[in-house]
């Protein structure tokens, strides 16, 4: 397995993850990590209606999708992996998926929420689960598309706006 | 209940406001609540109304241009919501949910990635022969498309509702995108050759240096790859085309000496 | 002049709210809205020429979800005014006077892009008004906060027209005299390489396979069919 892209974004796959990641990786496999759209057939149809036909798009839940990223079958491409939030993406990590980079894309807002930068908003519990992924040794950054500037996510916390 | 068409293209005006509030937190959520108003205004009453609203000015983004489809879908489904004869399995809220994402990656690709270079593509090549009407070629040619994915779509939305996303599923707007790319491409080729042959005949240079071009175009290409700023390559471009055209008769003169 | 810089504020604000606020009809393109100030002025050849060079720079940086472009829409704008009226005031004209109105604004689209983003991010308030509005019961309320945030998209465009043309009238007059000779070798050069970066960029940032080789044979056939006719 090849994994160019490891992403948290909860928008999933759209025009971010499309027009700008896409080419600046060279990815030609699209992998996302999600329950809730893989336990519904016309999400997941939407979704896949969303990609060119050239590219693969394999949608799963956080779980079967740990056991295709480490099986062999796609050995040959060039995956791009989102996560719709922190705690899947450590969940995929307890589970057995290795990575060693997670970029942040989008985290809209909601209640409870502290603001970290204009697309990243965070709760404790959220904190919590990237303090834990640092700790095992991922490079966490935060670079909604290729050409913003690359920010470590821990520079982000002073900045940070309401309660934590 | 039934919308009446006037208060559907009350709604389609407002839907040109869409992006006014954008903000980084609920994106057109708000836009979205005021183009339906006028639409929920006529189904709902007091209490009910104001609750709707509530829901409505949540966190919300999809293409400006397919943006009138899901309104008019989201109308229809109110609409049944009302007069009772719903589906029950769907919710207006996951049907918004479900669509947004996937229409605005469709619409990133097709309009701001295909279609955008590709009009500019057509313009330009009015503009550098110095016709004065280039500007508009370019908001006609590109207008066209996104003209009728807002009426069209808007009609037909509200027609069919749920059914609206078939289309987007069997068209394969996406590669679609790709073609128009694609396109573009091959016209800005052209549009490059034909920048460089007419600027060789005005300096009366030969033409066969024209596909040196080429090198420092597929350079400049690949570092921007790299996600390297346009403002660093244009900078770098014009400070040695700056340096060179300075001591270009110097150089030439002590190489001939 | 002053009316000239008012008009130019004033296309500066409907294409600028183009861009993100309304309409999006693409008035807020470069290759629009530069020959469209230059008219207004009374020389839209100049627009054009602007139009041109400016259209292609940023073509490439798409306005998807939250990113925000830098202002290409304001730099042409400011750079039409600044190359009508300094072309006036300095009794020059021609190219290089052109370019150099150019290479004062495409920095300043930075300042665009910033301002954008803060308007973005001011907006952000209205939310919580909206929210007071609903729960006062004021639907009216609420529909007057989301026009409200015209005020700040409105702002944002206008202040980058302003900080470009401040700009421009202060390093231009200074900077003209010392750079208008040694620009006059390169000026024809510098007029071509800037519509053939921006062509750069797009290949190397267009999500297509190849994008780059498709360019080489279209710009090559191309290239050998005016040869030869």
């Amino acid at each position: 397995m090849n994994l160019v892209l490891t992403r948290i974004d909860n928008r999933l796959i759209h025009g971010q993850v499309l027009e700008a990641w896409v080419p600046f990786v060279k990815a030609d496999c699209i992998v996302v990590a999600n329950d809730s759209i893989a336990g519904n057939p016309l999400k997941k149809m939407m979704m896949q209606a969303s990609v060119p036909s050239r590219m693969r798009v394999e949608i799963g839940t956080v779980a079967d999708s740990v056991v295709l990223l480490n099986s062999s079958q796609l050995n040959r491409c060039r995956v791009l992996l989102l996560f719709g939030t922190t705690s899947d993406a450590v969940r995929a990590y307890r589970e057995g998926l290795s990575y060693d980079q997670l970029n942040l894309g989008n985290l809209h807002a909601d209640k409870g929420k502290a603001r970290f930068s204009c697309t990243l908003f965070l709760n404790p519990a959220d904190m919590d689960d990237l303090e834990m992924l640092d700790q095992a040794g991922v490079k966490i950054t935060s670079r909604c598309i290729p050409a913003d500037g690359e920010r470590s996510w821990r520079k982000l916390i002073p900045s940070a706006k309401g309660p934590i | 209940m039934v919308i009446s068409w006037k208060t559907r293209l009350y709604i389609w005006f407002r839907l040109l406001l869409l992006q006014a509030s954008w903000n980084f937190e609920r994106l057109q959520g708000v836009g979205f609540f005021y183009a339906l108003l006028p639409g929920l205004r006529k189904l709902y009453k007091g209490e009910e109304l104001l609750a709707v609203s509530r829901k409505y000015v949540g966190y919300f983004n999809t293409h400006v241009y397919l943006a009138p489809m899901v309104a008019g879908a989201v109308l229809k489904l109110e609409e049944d919501k009302a007069s009772g004869e719903a589906d029950p399995t769907v919710q207006v809220d996951d049907f918004k949910e479900m669509v947004a994402a996937p229409y605005a990656a469709i619409g990133d690709a097709l309009f701001w990635g295909g279609l955008r270079p590709l009009a500019a593509g057509v313009s330009l090549f009015f503009a550098i022969k110095g016709i004065l009407w280039a500007p508009l070629i370019f908001v006609v040619t590109y207008n066209l498309v996104p003209t009728w994915f807002r009426t069209v779509f808007f009609v037909r939305g509200y027609r069919q509702g749920m059914e609206s996303v078939e289309f987007i599923q069997k068209n394969r707007l996406p590669d679609w995108a790709i073609h128009t790319k694609e396109t573009a491409i091959v016209l800005l080729g052209g549009l490059s050759a034909f920048m460089v042959f007419s600027h060789l005949n005005q300096q009366q240079l030969p033409s066969w240096l024209g596909l040196l071009t080429l090198v420092p175009m597929v350079m400049l290409g690949l570092v921007a790859r790299k996600g390297m700023s346009t403002l660093f390559l244009v900078t770098v471009t014009v400070v040695t085309i700056f340096l060179l055209g300075l001591f270009w008769a110097d150089m030439v003169y002590l190489i001939a000496s | 002049m002053t009316g000239s810089l008012a008009f130019g504020a004033l296309i500066s604000l409907v294409c600028g709210l183009d861009r993100v606020a309304i309409l999006q009809i693409m008035i807020s393109r470069p290759i629009v809205a530069a020959p469209l100030t230059a008219m207004a002025l009374g020389e839209p050849l100049v627009g054009v020429q602007i139009g041109v060079m400016v259209e292609l720079l940023w073509l490439a940086r798409l306005p998807v979800g939250a990113a925000v472009p830098p202002d290409d829409t304001q730099v042409a704008i400011a750079s039409s005014v600044l190359a009508i009226l300094l072309g006036q005031e300095l009794n020059a004209s021609g190219i290089e006077l052109l370019l150099l109105c150019l290479l004062v604004a495409i920095p300043l689209g930075k300042i665009g892009q910033y301002f954008d983003h803060y308007a973005r991010q001011y907006n952000v308030r209205l939310i919580d008004r909206v929210d007071t509005a609903l729960d006062r019961g004021s639907l009216l309320g609420a529909e007057f906060q989301h026009l409200r945030g015209l005020t700040s998209f409105s702002l944002a465009a206008v202040g980058t027209y302003v900080a470009i043309v401040l700009g421009g009238f202060v390093a231009i007059p200074f900077l003209w005299p010392l750079l208008n000779q040694s620009l006059s070798h390169s000026s024809a050069w510098i007029q071509l390489a800037l519509p053939l970066v921006g062509v750069a960029v797009i290949l190397g940032t267009i999500n297509v396979s190849r994008a780059i080789t498709l360019f080489c044979a279209s710009f090559c056939m191309s290239f050998l069919l005016m040869w030869l006719v």
